[in-house]
């Protein structure tokens, strides 16, 4: 069977992110492969290693230099790679129709999709990719277990969390708790230099949204530091939630 | 033409030390050091991801890592921890001479058990009473027919008690000089080889030091590198290669010692502003900055010379030099910006300076650094 | 036309529904489109009746099999009824399963799909919101052109809608469902813990990090203290994989994004993928031993101390106000 694993190149969550005259400024971020897209190449490597007969296909898109996350999930035992290269941003949607002409033209039985990304703060690509190919999905993916065609899988709901069954082909976004994704080795990094990376021209649609400013989200805040023991602390807190900042209600309990 | 570009697969042995400092190495690095901890489960953990024994080459089963590449796993890990960057550069010191002057026979039986496994090696030159003069070691080598006796001891020897099989450098003809000397590898558990645990170390409290004593060590004549009289010149090969990880360790050390200044004196406040307004403050980190880029950039260069295949005694002799001292330097200002805090051991900074102040000493005290480098100027 | 899809849990309806009732009048103002509900489930009578206070029609779509919630059916049943009725925006809420047939919808109605959003309204005809971006340091505007646009609002982002003054009609609506929308065949579910109020409807958070050291004292002092105010209970990453707490309770990038009117965080060190998920909160109270944590960068109120003593003595202040 052939498993694709969809990676993204996001900016480091230590990086600073700031926003001027409406427009984003990354300078200076440095560009890791998302880390719910991690989870997907673990979940690709464990199911290869749980004795099914898999090629894992790493398949990146973005821009040019995208092509470190996916050598990181060549280095991590992905088989091979293609990278998808085009514009660092596109509506999901858009994302989902490009990568499923490859979806297709694998012949790929499985997808993992990284659940929110990190960037875009989107959880529309997986559920999005499904719909385009006529597949089913599992979203927040907390458990994976195949078994011939057929798979169980764990994933958060609403209220909880819930056990779907079904049958290949799906995709399945992934969440954190699926599993810890491994480091890639030393000697996988200097195997994964003759594995092929297939770098093509992203052959996306029109966006069907577009961006159009950015703003801050940071609020003022009080920042009031309250000394003294715990108690008076504690005191302080309780009367300034009340008559100050008016969250407490009387009742209480 | 000049480029400092990173490869792809550069940049990804450069985040997974780094990672792996990061999460395996650093929340643990201070109770190592207090406790003089010898951190085994992580030592594994290294080398199941490749970081240990990294310069046993492809054919037996290593990864035969170039040199800039070893720099960037070192300039990582002793960011983290100088100590325990020692262990696994103490290993491939005494790998390296195997690599050098081995036989394939023997690379084949000493080398590949260390791919094998959380396995170490060390390097047995330095004695007692005499360190960086190493001509005039007093270890004798006995030849009796197929074997060869040792006798003597070895001191400071990182991972003495730890290592599957030392490179010991012992003198069959003390009056030959140099000429004299033999490299022999002895395994651990050999009868008459003993090793004692030295305590009281100032810094790099988790690396394993020993000292060796060899009271009628016999090991097989299969064992010499070489021949009998090469010994001294593969000592000075060896260091020639394995002082440019010393000097990326020093590199990693700098760098965390501007971080954490840098990072210190941005929260800590005076005069009603955080110390990294003044320009008291703001040159102090200029010239850690200075040191970190600098000490790199000597580094470096010592590195792609090897790994061009033109490895320069003086080129590596001056990045260790050059990047131990400024990291002691940078360490020594870290520390001060710090204050009072700087003094104990609430913050890391203390433990940077005593940890690199043994860089300035171990494979040749800089003042040997120096010599080597007057040695291939004044001819 | 104007549609929202109203979510429901044991016969009512969830209070994103009345968010959506929100977003959905302002847009039905604005351009003078009718606004109706849809409220799709196993029995969703007395939900529909529920809504018919708050919108002129609403259209039910009932099927034993919607219960539980599965995407495909719900995708089937969203895009029938946006088809059927004309709808130009459908609103869908931020929930979990919202964001699993939000993009199914939208895919198969050939439309634009804006996700999550904190405000929507239409600037001539085409749709613009605000939608948080980069683990929710960024506010970004988008805007769509498309036909057909699905919106799904953000749990807690826009104030839940008065009643309306005319009782609204209910409508029955078939949805021929195939069988690969019954495809997945759900299993045992594990619910959240009973009688709590949920994570992203709670007025207030306690949210709890590694620094209480065990899950009992988690339990004791969390717990406890949520108990007390009537709150929901978080947990940090840290606690939830150490096992002290399920993945359903975690805040931040990969859990949950809440945005209560009181935030408590306790032994939370404020790391950027944890700030992502309550930096909305509007009183944010921080508690932690270590000063330069940079939970208190963000806080309203923060107090430098162990929790095992700050956490009792609050109890014992809040005890005192009763």
């Amino acid at each position: 069977m052939k498993i694709l694993t969809i990676l993204k190149q996001v900016p480091d969550a230590e990086s600073r992110v700031r926003v001027q005259h409406g427009s984003l400024d990354l300078t200076g971020a440095t560009y890791v492969l998302d880390g719910m897209d991690e989870y997907g190449v673990e979940a690709a490597l464990r199911v290869r290693e749980s004795g099914v007969d898999a090629e894992i296909v790493a398949v990146g898109y973005g821009p040019a230099a995208t092509d470190q996350a996916v050598r990181t999930a060549l280095a991590m035992g992905a088989d091979r790679a293609v990278l998808l290269e085009g514009d660092a941003f596109h509506d999901p949607l858009t994302v989902a129709l490009a990568l499923a002409d490859v979806v297709r033209e694998e012949a790929a039985d499985l997808v993992f999709v990284g659940g929110k990304q990190a960037d875009w703060d989107s959880a529309a690509l997986g559920p999005a990719l499904a719909e385009a190919l006529g597949w089913a999905h599992v979203d927040w993916t907390t458990a994976f277990d195949l078994d011939g065609d057929a798979f169980e899988a764990v994933h958060d709901v609403d209220d909880g969390s819930e056990t779907l069954r079904g049958r290949l082909p799906v995709v399945v976004t992934t969440q954190q708790g699926l599993n810890e994704p491994r480091y890639p080795t030393l000697p996988n990094i200097m195997k994964a230099r003759r594995k092929t990376l297939d770098t093509r021209a992203a052959d996306v649609g029109q966006d069907r949204m577009v961006v159009t400013g950015h703003a801050g989200t940071e609020r003022e805040r009080r920042r009031v530091m309250l000394d003294g023991d715990a108690r008076s602390a504690a005191g302080e807190l309780v009367r300034r939630l009340r008559d100050e900042a008016k969250v407490l209600r009387e009742e209480g309990r | 033409m000049i480029d400092f570009e990173l490869s792809p697969e550069q940049r990804q042995i450069r985040d997974l030390a780094q990672r792996f400092a990061r999460d395996e190495v650093m929340p643990h690095a201070a109770a190592w050091d207090r406790d003089a901890t010898y951190p085994a489960d992580t030592v594994a953990a290294a080398a199941d991801l490749g970081l240990l024994n990294v310069g046993v080459p492809t054919e037996h089963g290593g990864l035969g890592l170039a040199m800039l590449d070893e720099a960037l796993v070192a300039e990582e890990l002793a960011y983290a921890c100088m100590g325990f960057y020692t262990i696994l550069m103490a290993s491939d010191l005494g790998v390296t001479p195997v690599v050098i002057k081995g036989t394939s026979e023997q690379q084949a039986r000493f080398l590949r058990p260390l791919t094998e496994g959380p396995r170490l090696a060390a390097f047995a030159l330095s004695e007692p009473d005499n360190g960086s003069d190493a001509a005039a070691l007093r270890t004798r080598a006995r030849i009796e027919g197929d074997e060869i006796v040792l006798d003597g001891s070895k001191m400071w020897i990182s991972n003495g008690a730890e290592a599957e099989w030392v490179v010991v450098f012992a003198t069959a003809d003390p009056s030959a000089g140099h000429r004299g000397v033999v490299a022999v590898v002895v395994e651990r558990g050999t009868p008459g080889l003993r090793a004692q645990p030295i305590h009281g170390k100032l810094g790099q409290r988790c690396a394993p030091t020993a000292e060796l004593v060899l009271d009628g060590v016999r090991v097989p004549r299969a064992n010499v590198l070489g021949e009998v009289g090469d010994g001294f010149a593969l000592a000075m090969r060896t260091l020639d290669r394995t002082r440019i990880p010393v000097a990326a360790g020093s590199v990693g050390v700098a760098r965390r010692a501007l971080d954490e200044a840098a990072r210190y004196a941005a929260e800590r406040q005076a005069f009603g502003a955080p110390i990294n307004r003044l320009q008291a403050i703001q040159f102090k980190l200029a010239d850690m900055a200075i040191n970190v880029e600098t000490a790199r950039l000597a580094t470096w260069r010592a590195a792609w010379l090897v790994d061009q295949g033109r490895p320069d005694a003086a080129a590596s002799a001056i990045a260790k030099c050059y990047a131990s001292d400024a990291a002691f330097a940078t360490a020594n200002e870290a520390l001060h910006v710090h204050g009072g805090y700087g003094y104990v051991d609430e913050y890391p900074v203390a433990k940077l300076l005593r940890d690199v102040k043994l860089n300035q000493i171990y494979e040749g005290t800089n003042e040997v650094m120096r010599l080597v480098i007057a040695r291939s100027l004044v001819r | 036309m104007i549609l929202i899809v109203a979510e429901h849990a044991h016969g009512a309806a969830r209070k994103s529904a009345f968010e959506l009732v929100a977003a959905g009048r302002t847009l039905a103002a604005a351009t003078g489109a009718p606004l109706a509900a849809l409220v799709i489930g196993a029995d969703a009578s007395s939900v529909a009746t529920e809504l018919a206070g708050f919108v002129p029609d609403v259209h039910v779509v009932a099927d034993p099999a919607l219960e539980p919630m599965r995407s495909e059916m719900t995708t089937r049943a969203v895009v029938h009824a946006a088809e059927a009725l004309g709808a130009r925006v459908v609103l869908v809420p931020g929930s979990r399963s919202g964001q699993s047939y939000g993009p199914r919808v939208a895919m198969r109605l050939g439309g634009a799909y804006l996700e999550d959003v904190t405000d929507v309204s239409f600037e001539g005809t085409a749709v613009v919101a605000q939608r948080p971006t980069y683990l929710a340091r960024v506010s970004a505007a988008v805007r769509t052109e498309a036909e057909r646009v699905v919106v799904s609002v953000k749990l807690g982002a826009i104030a839940v809608a008065p009643l309306a003054d005319t009782t609204g009609e209910v409508h029955r609506l078939d949805v021929p469902f195939s069988d690969d929308d019954r495809r997945l065949e759900p299993g045992p579910r594990q619910a959240a813990a009973k009688g709590r109020v949920a994570l992203e409807e709670a007025d207030v958070v306690v949210c709890g990090g590694r620094g209480f050291g065990s899950s009992e004292a988690f339990e004791r002092h969390v717990v406890g203290l949520a108990d007390r105010l009537g709150a929901g209970v978080g947990a940090t990453r840290a606690v939830v994989d150490a096992g002290w707490r399920p993945y359903g309770e975690q805040i931040g990038q990969t859990g949950k994004a809440v945005a209560p009117s009181l935030y408590l965080a306790l032994a939370v060190s404020g790391a950027v993928q944890h700030l992502s998920g309550m930096n909305r909160s509007r009183v944010i109270v921080a508690v932690n031993k270590d000063a330069d944590a940079p939970i208190f960068k963000v806080a309203d109120y923060g107090i430098v101390g162990d929790v095992l003593e700050v956490v009792p003595a609050l109890e014992e202040a809040l005890a005192g106000r009763d």
